[in-house]
């Protein structure tokens, strides 16, 4: 045991743990924000803030589902779809039900998807990938079928108060983003269902020989997942007003990106939330940034793209350098002192 | 004391175990050597509770059983370490130790809060007890050596395993130090007072480790012997089952 000890380690593990990784970003957010200092002077004040918060929120909330998922080893990327569905579904029955019943038809029918695919992986044992890449053109074929095309218009005053008000000057997506953080972040990081997640994202047998149930699991993230991205369906409903079958077309793309940038590993078991929310902000700064130093929109798009690139790169070379650290680790582990603590000093031969 | 007596067990026409009989005490190694499929893996399935026997009986502590299930043999504390190990590689040494039995410091509803102090404790004393250095028990568990990754494996089967700890060729993936270091530590749970039974190919590790041998050849129990009363004449004979006056080994 190394002198520090188990004990103070685990008092650490309360406070934010701030990786070489997550130090990563919050450096290249700095450098970035000075050079947004010099070249966009009127981009730092508190509307554009909130312009920047709106962004992330909905990105943010989806990378929630997305980071469950990811860690205990999944994928579901037709949520840019599901999102389209959900919103959809919720404005659509706002205009012609109710308010309650809007609110709940948007995540219940997130959740619905959410499970169907969660049940599809867990039968078929096909790469998620595939599987949820079908359901990204099957939901938003579903999508435009449920409107003819058109937008959803005409919904109640009250079904905008869900995601238009403002409470203490933050819209509420943004406190949804807070809180949302809060509660998973916590599920996550300090319960013992957090724990299997991970164990299942880093090895299904480990998991399943300790008895986690793993086809639950599974199937549970996913309707997790949909849940949230009702959620989020929802709240794009409901502050703009309106549904279009069109919401939501490269969300998936901004919330993995997101969620690969903060940390969480593309093969499941590793990364954390605050990594997750330190990408979001970057993500944000930067989009919004090259359009306050004049740069053509679509540069936002280049670079959203690259960073999924270049966060997937950083992913793997630091594997392989794990790799490397751990043979290094074998060949030294011939050390005399515990060649001599086993048993009988015999040289012998590997049979 | 786990005990399996005059065991069966058949997959279609094949007979993989006939009429099997062996007894581990506490506090004793019992090596399993066969070759290849003599029935040694399926005869301790028929212990962890993967595989129904389709005959005899299997004791532990007193108690008869006409077949276990795999939560049934974990609660009666027996533990299997498979050769891969099965470990999460991105989980630190103290959370793999523990997994699946985290201690909880507040359980609200279905919501259960690891004790995080409590857990890397527990989990420290575990290794120490298999007697392997693990420098640092918050590191991922990917950055640690085979044969401390080993010792991990077999602390968290101690955590259950009061009574049987079963080793599937736990030296097989190993270089020289790390068997050396593998057997002392095999020899560590022993002395805990839990029985263990070990499959090996390797004699040379059988005999550096073994109270107790049983040869297994085509399903049955050929040859049942203290360590010190053979040599390894005698077992490659009855691994084989040729006489040791042909034998050239």
């Amino acid at each position: 045991m190394s002198p520090a000890g188990p004990g103070v380690r685990s008092r650490l593990r309360f406070l934010p743990r701030v990786g070489a990784r997550n130090l990563g970003l919050l450096i290249a957010l700095a450098v970035w924000l000075v050079f947004l200092r010099f070249t966009a002077p009127f981009y730092f004040n508190f509307d554009n803030y909130r312009v920047i918060g709106l962004q992330i929120a909905f990105i943010g909330i989806g990378a929630l589902g997305t980071s469950l998922l990811m860690i205990g080893g999944n994928i579901d990327l037709s949520i840019g779809s599901m999102m389209a569905v959900c919103a959809t579904a919720a404005a659509l029955v706002a205009r012609d039900i109710g308010v309650i019943p809007a609110v709940v038809a948007g995540i219940a029918v997130g959740g619905a998807i959410g499970l169907f695919n969660g049940l599809m992986v867990w039968r078929f044992k096909i790469s998620p990938l595939i599987i949820t890449l079908g359901m990204l053109a099957v939901l938003r074929g579903i999508a435009i079928l449920m409107t003819s095309g058109y937008a959803v218009t005409g919904v109640p005053d009250q079904f905008k108060i869900l995601g238009g008000s403002r409470i203490f000057g933050l819209q509420s997506p943004v406190w949804f983003l807070f809180l949302g953080f809060i509660v998973v972040g916590t599920y996550l990081h300090r319960t013992t269902t957090g724990r299997h997640i991970y164990a299942l994202g880093s090895s299904r047998d480990a998991a399943q020989r300790v008895g986690i149930n793993i086809r639950k699991m599974t199937t549970g993230l996913f309707l997790v997942n949909g849940l949230i991205i009702g959620l989020v369906g929802l709240l794009a409903a409901s502050r703009l007003g309106t549904a279009n079958p069109t919401f939501g077309v490269g969300f998936e793309l901004e919330v993995i990106t997101a969620v690969i940038l903060g940390g969480v590993a593309f093969s499941g078991g590793e990364g954390s939330l605050g990594g997750v929310l330190i990408a979001l902000v970057l993500i944000g700064n930067i989009r919004n940034g090259i359009i306050a130093v004049g740069l053509d929109s679509a540069w936002a798009q280049v670079a959203n793209g690259a960073l999924l690139v270049v966060a997937v790169a950083i992913d793997q070379v630091s594997q392989e350098q794990r790799e490397k650290y751990r043979r290094l680790l074998a060949m030294r582990e011939r050390t005399p002192q515990e060649v001599a603590s086993t048993k009988p000093a015999s040289p012998s031969k590997q049979d | 004391m786990v005990e399996v007596r005059s065991v069966s067990k058949y997959f279609g026409a094949l007979q993989a175990v006939d009429q099997a009989s062996l007894g581990v005490r506490a506090g004793e190694v019992l090596c399993l050597v066969g070759d290849n499929g003599a029935g040694k893996s399926t005869l301790i399935k028929v212990i962890t509770g993967f595989h129904r026997p389709d005959e005899g009986e299997i004791l532990v502590g007193g108690e008869s059983y006409s077949s276990l299930t795999t939560l049934q043999a974990r609660q009666l504390g027996i533990e299997a370490v498979y050769q891969d190990l099965a470990l999460c590689d991105t989980l630190s040494a103290s959370a793999n130790v523990m997994l699946g039995q985290e201690p909880v410091r507040l359980k609200i509803g279905p919501v259960k809060f690891i004790d995080e102090r409590q857990s890397a404790k527990r989990a420290g004393e575990l290794i120490a007890r298999v007697g392997a250095a693990v420098p640092d028990l918050q590191a991922k568990v990917a950055r640690l050596s085979g044969g401390q990754r080993q010792a991990v494996a077999i602390a968290r089967a101690l955590v259950q395993a009061h009574r049987l700890v079963i080793l599937d060729e736990p030296t097989a993936a190993l270089g020289v130090a790390q068997t050396h270091a593998s057997l002392a530590l095999i020899r560590n749970v022993a002395q805990q007072g839990v029985g263990v039974v070990m499959i090996s190919h390797s004699l040379e590790d059988v005999f550096r480790v073994a109270d107790r041998i049983v040869v297994l050849r085509l399903g049955a129990v050929v040859l049942d012997t203290p360590a010190s009363a053979t040599n390894r004449r005698e077992i490659v004979s009855a691994i084989t089952g040729m006489d040791e006056t042909v034998g050239a080994i």
